[in-house]
């Protein structure tokens, strides 16, 4: 139960950190993800990692990007991120997806998996390379239609080589 | 000390080689004379290990179980290509001191030909396929350096850049070779694999042999990798000729007559090299008859002559091959480096300029004509007795209409040959230009090779010994002199000399045949395109300019396209992880 | 409901990791990047804990952590060290601007 809540905690500030626009209040909510992951450490049986960690995590790291930020000094950049909004969602989203299913499968909670497709696994194993192919085929689509869907000048220089 | 003496042959080039680039350019006196003393003395020891000469290793040194044993092994091929390596680059050298003289960067120059001369020594005399690459790969890099020395002539560094890539390509096929020769016998010495070649199975046998013949064929500049060497004539002629007509393309043809006992019995092999041989023979004689460029008919007439030795090896006579290989080396180097006095004192490499030069350089003329009736294959001149020893065998072995093709061929060499020597040294001068004396220096590198063009050919009987004790797996029979006159005495070679009177007439008469002439317009366009190859080439090399071009819009800058692509790989692993592997 | 705890801290640790991630994706201030790249982190090292703990071998898993703990701090500091040199010379934190990969 603890677990839950200290989770949710730490989730909760992660993403603080992520959307504030200014960088202190970031750092600020960094430091606090830092303390509850210490707390996380210490129920997982870890006491000196623990203190380490608020100690460096809480404190030092903080304190650096608290310097770093003053030196540097705020200035307002424009939010639009350099990557199209659905490519950073959606690769992340597929990734946790895919990394979610592998621990549910691993911790023996999801097993509908094997029933479902029992032949087809049968059929992928000894069509091995098929699957190679394919995700060779797909990792090249996603270039190609970023390479083409990118604005910008096609720079061709042709030299000629005669 | 047969030991000491191969690592002097091949350890004397590379000292020199760091001691010239020490003395530094300031002292070009001494550059020159160290960077003579020290390639006389590398021809002094290859010449001293001819005594020595055997089939077993003199130099080994164990490299552990991974690189096997260097080893150096003093037989007759490995020999004989040394010493001809050593002796016309100490001419070549020699030549230089005066062609070269007063030009910058002499060190870079001196130090370059001595470690390319150490190395094509290296490349001959081992046994280890790794070290032979190695070795392969540095006369690359030294033939790219020299042809580029001129490095603000932007097409002395297009011709030495084209050089490189054609000849690493080769070098790809050996690598492979190698690679695949420690896979299957465990060991980096070829001579295991020559004294037994069902150790490697045979389709593997066929791969290696057509990659054997493919890096060959790039190295030699032979069909169809010929375009390089004419485009590499823009390097110093004493370079011309010490790596283009007698050192460096001849590891191609050196390395098809080492493997040839392993690899004659691989179906349609031999055809194969035979007609590689016929093409580069052929195409390159067409193109050297409607060349402008003097340098360039001469390299043309190298790649047609490397055909003929890649036929002989192909028609099974390794001894053939190789002794055309010696008399070429002489008469070839004596025409470039006298087509570089020639150069040197007229200023323009353009025969169209050129015209009476034999009035203003008599000595030049006469080593000239020497060398020229040796291509040609005049009788008693060296270049007649192993060309025709080459066609004999290839009518031996059977495929008659490439034994007639060959013969055209050497009708064809006397015609372009008879038409250079006439544009350059005789009738009158078609431009201003003026000339001085010959050089000292030039005189001395000469003499020599105009002195074996005459006479190489009587050493036949003990050359042939040479090869045929210290190769056991070629069975190579002695051939005596009697056997030489024997065998070249007789009717196919009357006929073949009835051809290269033809060509020759057909010159003399050439005031009458211009309808004839003018009739072949479109072969001689053809030709002067190089039969398409030069496009091939081109069209290569602006694809894949395009298709970098292309890949570059993947490559954005910006950090978080790069996160990107690291999330993109962590969902396929994923994806593999899960799908099961 | 009865929800093993291997099962929380996971789906922690795969939080943590992606909003990590997302963060050093969808951001165009240099040091926000350091600010995910230690969320990250942090998300890597639960997991190690978790793993020591999973196989009661605590101890060696506080020493694993420790190591990635001082790592990640000393690529911190370059980190801040770079991007405040970055700012100073080229006026600007906007990943967008500093890249000067010519097109």
């Amino acid at each position: 139960m603890e677990f839950i809540l200290v989770g949710v905690g730490i989730l909760a500030c992660a993403i603080l950190a992520l959307s504030t626009r200014r960088l202190l209040i970031s750092a600020i909510w960094l430091a606090l993800t830092s303390a509850l992951v210490a707390l996380l450490l210490y129920m997982l049986g870890g006491p000196h990692i623990a203190v380490i960690e608020l100690s460096v995590g809480a404190g030092l790291v903080t304190v650096l990007f608290v310097f770093a930020i003053n030196i540097s000094g705020e200035e307002v950049i424009d939010v639009k991120s350099v990557l199209p909004k659905p490519y950073a969602w959606g690769s992340i989203g597929i990734a946790a997806g895919l990394a979610l299913y592998l621990i549910l499968k691993t911790l023996g909670i999801v097993s509908f998996a094997e029933e479902i497709s029992k032949t087809s696994l049968i059929n992928w194993d000894s069509r091995y390379l098929d699957i190679i192919l394919q995700v060779v085929l797909i990792f090249a689509g996603v270039l190609g239609v970023i390479g083409i869907l990118t604005p910008g000048k096609s720079s061709s220089s042709k030299e000629d080589q005669e | 000390m047969t030991a000491a003496l191969t690592l002097l042959t091949i350890g004397l080039p590379w000292l020199g080689a760091l001691l010239v680039w020490w003395i530094g350019d300031k002292h070009e006196k001494i550059q020159h004379w160290s960077a003579v003393a020290f390639s006389l003395a590398a021809a002094g020891c290859a010449i001293t290990l001819l005594p020595q000469v055997s089939s077993n290793a003199s130099v080994t040194y164990s490299m552990g179980s991974v690189f096997g044993d260097y080893t150096f092994v003093p037989d007759g091929l490995g020999l004989f290509l040394s010493i001809v390596a050593t002796s016309i680059g100490s001419l070549a050298v020699i030549f230089s001191t005066s062609y070269m003289k007063g030009e910058a960067q002499l060190g870079r120059y001196y130090a370059f030909v001595l470690f390319f001369i150490g190395a094509m020594v290296g490349l001959v005399l081992t046994s280890n396929m790794m070290l032979m690459f190695v070795f392969w790969e540095i006369t690359a890099l030294c033939s790219y350096a020299l042809i580029a020395f001129h490095n603000d002539d932007p097409k002395a560094v297009k011709g030495g850049i084209k050089a490189l890539v054609i000849t690493s390509i080769g070098g790809v096929g050996l690598l492979l070779g190698s690679v695949v020769l420690y896979a299957f016998t465990g060991s980096f010495d070829f001579n295991n694999f020559l004294a037994n070649s069902s150790l490697v199975p045979a389709n593997v046998l066929g791969i290696l042999a057509f990659g054997f013949l493919i890096a060959a064929a790039a190295k030699s500049a032979q069909f169809p990798f010929q375009t390089w060497l004419p485009d590499a004539m823009e390097a110093p002629s004493p370079i011309s000729a010490l790596i283009h007509a007698a050192t460096m393309v001849n590891a191609g043809v050196y390395l098809l007559a080492r493997f040839y006992p392993a690899f004659k019995a691989v179906p349609h092999w031999t055809e194969a090299v035979m007609v590689v041989g016929m093409l580069s023979a052929l195409l390159a004689a067409i193109m050297a008859l409607v060349s402008n460029d003097l340098k360039r008919v001469l390299a043309y007439s190298t790649v047609s002559q490397l055909g003929y030795m890649v036929y002989a090896v192909g028609a099974g006579s390794v001894f053939a091959s190789q002794f055309h290989l010696f008399s070429h080396s002489i008469f070839k180097a004596l025409l470039f480096l006298a087509a570089g006095a020639v150069i040197h004192n007229i200023g323009t490499r353009d025969m169209m300029a050129m015209g009476g030069v034999g009035k203003k350089m008599p000595f030049v003329q006469a080593v000239f004509a020497i060398g020229a009736l040796a291509l040609a294959g005049i009788p008693i001149l060296n270049g007649f007795w192993s060309k025709e020893l080459i066609l004999e065998k290839g009518l031996q072995q059977g495929q008659f209409w490439l034994y007639v093709v060959m013969v055209i061929v050497a009708g064809l060499t006397a015609l372009y040959t008879a038409r250079c020597f006439w544009l350059v040294f005789r009738g009158e001068p078609r431009s201003e230009y003026h000339t001085h004396k010959t050089d000292l220096a030039m005189k001395i590198a000469l003499a020599p090779l105009a002195i074996a063009a005459l006479v190489s050919w009587l050493v036949v009987g003990r050359f042939s010994v040479l090869l045929g004790q210290s190769l056991p797996y070629h069975e190579i029979e002695p051939f005596p002199l009697k056997e030489l006159f024997h065998e070249v005495i007789s009717i196919p070679t009357l006929i073949a000399l009835v051809f290269i009177a033809i060509g020759i007439t057909l010159w003399l008469l050439r005031s009458r045949l211009t309808a004839f002439v003018d009739g072949l317009k479109s072969i001689r366009w053809a030709a002067d395109n190089s039969f398409g190859f030069e496009a091939i080439n081109g069209a290569i090399s602006r694809s894949t300019q395009s298709l970098a071009e292309s890949l570059r819009n993947t490559q954005t800058g910006h950090l978080s396209w790069n996160v990107l692509g690291i999330i993109a790989a962590i969902v396929i692993l994923f994806v593999y992880i899960i799908v099961g592997a | 409901m009865n929800i093993p705890t291997p099962l929380v801290v996971l789906i922690v640790i795969l939080g943590l990791a992606g909003i990590g991630l997302y963060c050093i994706l969808a951001t165009r201030n240099l040091i926000k990047v350091i600010i995910g790249l230690q969320i990250l982190v942090k998300g890597a090292v639960v997991a190690f804990m978790l793993a020591a703990h999973l196989t009661q071998n605590e101890n060696f898993g506080q020493t694993l952590a420790l190591t990635i703990i001082v790592a990640d701090t000393i690529v911190a500091v370059v980190g801040l060290a770079l991007a405040v040199q970055i700012r100073l010379r080229t006026g600007s934190l906007d990943i967008k601007t500093i890249s000067t990969l010519k097109r």
